[in-house]
């Protein structure tokens, strides 16, 4: 298609223009609707109350000056600050379990050439798709029996239940990447298997660890389910189910907190797994993303 | 070599090593997966509540109870409205979104990190923002429209109140159901696609294929399995979904929306029936296993 309008490089030209404005056009559609929703929180999330139920005038951008009060009414008036405290504990403490659990695994399922490794690593792997939905009402015996209920603490022993499946799958296929001979020449220099693991393989596997503890994180803040079932005391909530359960007095919205409570820990969580996200997909699917 | 000895080998010792390494995830899992399940299998057939610890075994009343009541039924069907609907909607969307994308042009990678933030920002905080927009009477789709003489001002009977009538609200949780999985579906499927080598579909180009007879015969099979494992995620994924459908309407209006795992919620932990709300979500079981099977039989198949 280039080459035929290799000698008229004005043509070519446009021909390049057109097609790119092809492009946008179709991808216009598709952005407004992937873009617009954050926008109108975002917005909505720093505008004086009575702008938005200003009638008349468009809503897309201020009517009356911006503000920060909702921001003020977070931080002061609710346990916004509990919540972010909760959720970096929570977070903290499930990455802790799923390093320690899914890092040993997965370099046993790939390195280890063990009898029925294959099988294990897609059996931990399902686990991943039993969803919250049908464990939630067992697990909730199991945190009463723990006497966890209404405590962040039940969200840590939880959320593992779906962490260490992932990444172990995800840390399974990072360990097959490693070359086997910096293991050997370990071992030939005297060091035995867990010594060869911990000093020649577990410095070179910084990258698969910490995108490890993204996910831990990440995923974490995707539950709502578990939240909501387990803890119903007003301090000990995470972000996402405090936003979603406490500004909400009745029949009455909050909107302008509610939005800012919500971006305010979603855009960053939202960035994070954007960076990672080929990672999910390639991990998920086995293919890499070009 | 005689088994004493056996234990000595270094293949025995990398063994021991190797499961005593994987043992931690595996109880770890099988403690909080596997019993749990098991445990939810008991629950469903006793009379389990949140007041009352000690259970008595009551057989298969609680799916009777569940398959005597009427809102069962609605979950069941809004159950599988909502999981086709959207994912015939997924797919066409990302079907297009994952062509498109494949093209090379100008600010593709900020086009695409664009597209993703619907899947990539936590469910809990969107699905507050679609409440505002969805809003009764300050909706900013209803303003819109409205401008757009699509519909009339508040208050005339065209008004479209999204959360609030039957038919639309279902459209309206689906729709948001839509809007956080096509991004995935989109760059799932290009991940398909761009695995497909280069040189194969040259080769079928010498060899004077259309681009749909392409399409059918070399891209759509060499990309199966990925088609496979992102389909089944999505559907595990929507249909036990609880946080769409309880933030927006909770089942409302008049269990317009109910769907199978907010029933059971609502009977699980809101009225405390521990046994009635695990035999409702057992129901979703069936639903999954045809998922869960395609991938795990895509998963076996694939090579390392």
């Amino acid at each position: 298609m280039i080459a035929a309008g290799a000698g008229h490089p004005r043509s070519q030209r446009s021909k390049e223009i057109r097609r790119h404005a092809l492009i946008y056009l179709g991808l216009a559609p598709f952005l407004v609707l992937a873009v617009f929703p954050v926008f109108w929180m975002a917005i909505t999330a720093i505008k004086q109350d009575s702008d938005l139920y200003l009638v008349g005038a468009a809503p897309f951008w201020f009517r009356l000056p911006p503000t920060w009060k909702n921001f003020d009414f977070l931080f002061n008036n609710t346990f916004y600050k509990d919540w972010i405290i909760n959720t970096m504990a929570i977070s903290f403490w499930v990455s802790a379990i799923t390093i320690l659990t899914s890092v040993p695994a997965g370099y046993a399922l790939a390195r280890l050439r063990l009898p029925f490794a294959e099988n294990l690593g897609i059996g931990i792997f399902m686990t991943y798709l039993v969803p919250a939905i049908i464990l939630f009402i067992p697990l909730a015996r199991v945190v009463s029996t723990l006497d966890l209920q209404d405590s962040w603490w039940s969200l840590v022993v939880v959320y593992p239940t779906f962490t260490i499946p992932f990444c172990t799958w995800l840390l399974m296929g990072f360990f097959k990447t490693v070359p086997f001979e910096i293991e050997e020449a370990a071992m030939v220099d005297g060091c035995g298997q867990l010594g060869a693991l911990c000093r020649v393989v577990l410095p070179v596997s910084g990258p698969g660890i910490i995108t490890a503890i993204i996910f831990s994180f990440t995923l974490s803040m995707q539950d709502f389910l578990y939240s909501l079932a387990f803890v119903s005391i007003s301090d000990q909530k995470p972000v996402p189910l405090g936003v979603a359960t406490e500004l909400i007095r009745g029949d009455i919205y909050f909107w302008g907190s509610l939005m800012a409570g919500a971006l305010l820990v979603g855009v960053p969580v939202a960035i994070v797994y954007n960076l990672f996200l080929d990672k999910f997909i390639s991990g998920i699917t086995g293919a890499a993303i070009k | 070599m005689g088994v004493q000895t056996w234990w000595r080998t270094p293949t025995a010792r990398r063994y021991l090593f190797g499961y005593t390494l994987l043992a931690p995830a595996v109880l770890y899992v099988s403690l909080l997966v596997g019993v749990p399940f098991a445990f939810s299998l008991y629950l469903s057939m006793s009379d389990a509540s949140v007041g009352n610890p000690v259970a008595r075994f009551v057989g298969l009343e609680n799916f009777k109870a569940a398959l005597e009541n009427a809102t069962f039924y609605t979950a069941v069907r809004n159950t599988l409205v909502f999981t086709v609907g959207a994912g015939i909607l997924k797919g066409l969307l990302g079907t297009t979104l994952a062509f498109l994308l494949l093209q090379p042009f100008k600010g593709r990678k900020v086009v695409r990190a664009l597209l993703v933030i619907p899947f990539t920002l936590p469910i809990a905080v969107s699905v507050l923002g679609w409440k505002w927009m969805f809003d009764s009477q300050f909706s900013v789709i209803n303003w819109a429209l409205s401008r757009l003489q699509l519909i009339g001002a508040y208050g005339s009977p065209d008004w479209p109140v999204w959360l609030g009538q039957p038919g639309l609200a279902l459209f309206s949780v689906m729709f948001v159901n839509v809007w956080r999985g096509f991004p995935f579906s989109a760059i799932v499927l290009l991940a398909g696609l761009t695995s497909v080598p280069p040189e194969i579909i040259d080769a079928a180009k010498v060899d004077g294929t259309t681009f749909m007879q392409r399409f059918r015969l070399v891209i759509v099979p060499m990309i199966a399995p990925i088609l496979f494992i992102g389909s089944a995620f999505d559907t595990v994924f929507t249909l036990s979904d609880l946080s769409i459908v309880y933030l927006l309407t909770n089942g409302g209006p008049d269990a317009a929306t109910e769907i199978l795992p907010t029933l059971a919620y609502n009977t699980g932990i809101r009225a405390g029936a521990l046994g009635r709300g695990a035999a409702i979500s057992l129901f979703l079981f069936p639903l999954l296993l045809p998922a869960m099977i395609l991938l795990l039989r895509t998963l076996r198949r694939r090579q390392y």
